[in-house]
């Protein structure tokens, strides 16, 4: 078959050349003014062309088609599926870039950000729909005070409150807890795994004394040194923040978090 | 004082008045001497509308880019708990490791309402600022609001406010870089004048809780991006100069009376909108208007204020359009058209004129002895 095309696309080149001949002939003899020439030209020109598309649809299918350009393939799980493995690796309540950096340092497939958007919307237009309907929800964390949706932070519906309740504290405890984790799962990788361990440094680079440190095991040490100091407080915080929240949030609140409005309107009923 | 608010209330039409964001304070500061800019800044009036309207519109406007750029950088910064910020902080300034708590003020309970967020922001600062051990280092995107002319200016500061041995210290983010310790003088003085407007809304708000305004620091932390690369850095900026600079301007705002009293009672800058919200206001009558208030345009005003391609058109062929340093080296010639008249020996100098005089008669006679020798 090879050998067919070969000749078929030297026959194309062979047209190509004479197509171009017949147009400087037919622009000499337009200028010169001979007119039955021309038109004798022209027509050989039309001609020629007819065969050059001809030869050229031949060409194609003959040709062996080629593959389609390998385009990474639909991820087997769904995006929430991405989410919950992502946040359960952490175990802290995180933002949608932390959750994709996390996912594509340690989970094969593509974690596409434009959709995460809406999956907190999605997720809680689901629990309206069918109350428990799923075995866990992606829920936003609480904020301590307000009981309220915190701006940015999803968790996971299964942890416990204490976890899901964000104090002030709690933005370093589970920075902290979170370059723990990562720091155990990156040990357990190959020492090829680099995005993870970008991922670590990134990190450690915000650790005092971790600072520029590759090594997993003294990342967490350190992480761990300064998680000590704060984590006491943090857990009070968040412990009595959970135990009102256990009180006055039922149902969709609890996991969604109350809304500012929704205490006005029932304090004024 | 009501009463003056009721005067700039007729003089800014049936519009509500224009917010002032610490950009536009800031902007109050540069060519005080500017009685025009001076009362439509106080009057809230929409300049852009009315040098639209008067035929000179001004391209005014942060580039989208810009503002892209600088949210990127700040989110950066900012995330994680402001992972990266606690670390500068730490390195430059010392910031205990307890010192962590970090307060999203941005929206509170899901309200963005600035009130809501304002009296928030009121209450954590007032129990940070009680030496209260658990009471909050970081406070990300608070509201704060300043007084301008009988109107509040709602601020919010792009950044955090935090405590570092007892002393307010505010944080501003910017994305212009800092490349072997230097920053673009123009922009990094432009930070300064906004952080100057923070730091003195912060005050007043303190000051109203009962503490002293030494409470937060004039010095301000500055965060940019390092050298070439996305990694930020911090440089503490004395705003002290540019604090008592806006002080003497903001004062003088409230001080509008005697500029008042000078001018006719019905002015009026309203464009008298239609239901289609298309101005109906004759452009002539509204040139009119402005005109009777004296503006001081220099070319610096170009970068600060949208009335600016009205002012230069009306002060063309004076000294002052010129700039500042030609205005002084021409001291006491008003016109271009007298310059050129004395410097030719067409115009007889007049009394205190003749050194003046002199020294553009030599200038001339130097660029036509240099003109006839090159032909």
């Amino acid at each position: 078959m090879p050998f067919v095309s070969e000749s078929n696309s030297a026959a194309i080149e062979a047209l190509e050349r004479r197509i171009d001949r017949l147009r400087g002939e037919l622009r000499r003899a337009a200028t010169a003014g001979d007119r039955t020439h021309a038109r004798a030209l022209r027509a050989e020109l039309r001609r020629a062309e007819h065969a050059w598309d001809d030869a050229l649809a031949d060409l194609e299918d003959r040709s062996t088609p080629v593959p389609a350009p390998d385009r990474k393939a639909p991820p087997m799980l769904s995006i929430r599926e991405q989410v919950h493995h992502a946040l359960t690796l952490l175990g802290v309540p995180a933002a949608p870039k932390l959750i994709i950096a996390v996912h594509d340092a340690f989970f094969p497939g593509e974690l596409v950000a434009a959709r995460l958007t809406s999956l907190r919307r999605d997720e809680e237009r689901s629990f309206k729909v069918a109350p428990f309907g799923r075995p866990y929800y992606l829920c936003p964390a609480l904020t301590a005070d307000l009981l309220s949706p915190a701006r940015g932070l999803l968790a996971i519906s299964t942890w416990p409150l204490e976890v899901r309740v964000v104090g002030p504290l709690s933005a370093r405890v589970d920075f902290l807890t979170g370059a723990i984790r990562i720091a155990q799962r990156v040990a357990q990788l190959p020492p090829d795994a680099h995005d993870a361990r970008r991922l670590l440094w990134r990190f450690a680079a915000s650790i005092p004394g971790a600072t520029g440190e590759v090594d997993p095991g003294t990342v967490a040490d350190q992480a761990q040194a300064e998680l000590d100091v704060h984590l006491d407080a943090d857990a009070a915080d968040r412990a009595a923040a959970a135990g009102r929240a256990r009180d006055r949030l039922d149902g969709a609140e609890a996991l969604f978090g109350a809304r500012l409005h929704k205490l006005r309107s029932r304090t004024a009923n | 004082m009501d009463a003056l608010v009721d005067r700039l209330d007729r003089i800014r039409g049936t519009v509500a008045p224009r917010n002032h964001n610490a950009r536009t304070i800031a902007a109050l500061t540069s060519n005080p001497g500017c009685g025009r800019r001076g009362l439509m800044d106080a009057a809230g009036v929409n300049k852009g509308a009315v040098a639209g309207h008067l035929g000179f519109p001004a391209g005014f406007g942060q580039s989208r880019f810009a503002i892209a750029r600088g949210n990127a950088f700040e989110a950066q910064v900012k995330a994680d708990g402001a992972a990266e910020l606690l670390q500068l902080l730490r390195e430059r300034l010392g910031l205990a490791i307890p010192e962590v708590a970090y307060d999203d003020l941005s929206n509170v309970g899901g309200n963005a309402s600035r009130e809501v967020r304002y009296a928030r922001t009121k209450s954590l600062l007032a129990r940070a600022a009680g030496e209260r051990d658990d009471a909050g280092t970081l406070f990300d995107h608070p509201m704060l609001r300043l007084d301008i002319a009988g109107y509040y200016a709602y601020l919010e500061p792009d950044l955090i406010a935090f405590r570092v041995g007892g002393r307010f210290h505010v944080v501003e983010i910017k994305s212009f870089a800092v490349i072997d310790g230097q920053a673009d003088a123009g922009k990094a003085a432009a930070a300064a004048r906004q952080s100057a407007v923070y730091v003195m809304a912060m005050r007043e708000l303190l000051g109203e809780l009962g503490h002293p305004p030494e409470t937060v620091s004039h010095d301000v932390v500055l965060v940019c991006p390092e050298n070439f690369a996305n990694r930020p850095t911090a440089t503490l900026v004395d705003v002290r100069k540019q604090l008592s600079v806006l002080q003497r301007q903001l004062s003088r705002l409230t001080r509008l009376d005697e500029i008042i009293d000078a001018l006719p009672s019905g002015l009026s800058f309203d464009l008298a909108y239609d239901t289609d919200h298309l101005p109906t206001r004759p452009a002539d009558e509204l040139r009119k208007a402005v005109s009777t208030i004296d503006a001081r345009y220099s070319p610096d005003c170009l970068g600060t204020c949208e009335m600016a391609f009205f002012c230069r058109d009306e002060s063309a062929g004076s000294t002052a359009a010129m700039g500042r340093t030609v205005r002084d080296d021409l001291g006491g010639v008003e016109s271009i058209g007298t310059v050129l008249g004395l410097a030719r020996g067409t115009l007889t100098p007049g009394a205190g004129q003749e050194e003046i005089a002199g020294l553009l008669r030599f200038a001339h006679r130097l660029r036509t002895e240099c003109l006839e020798g090159t032909a």
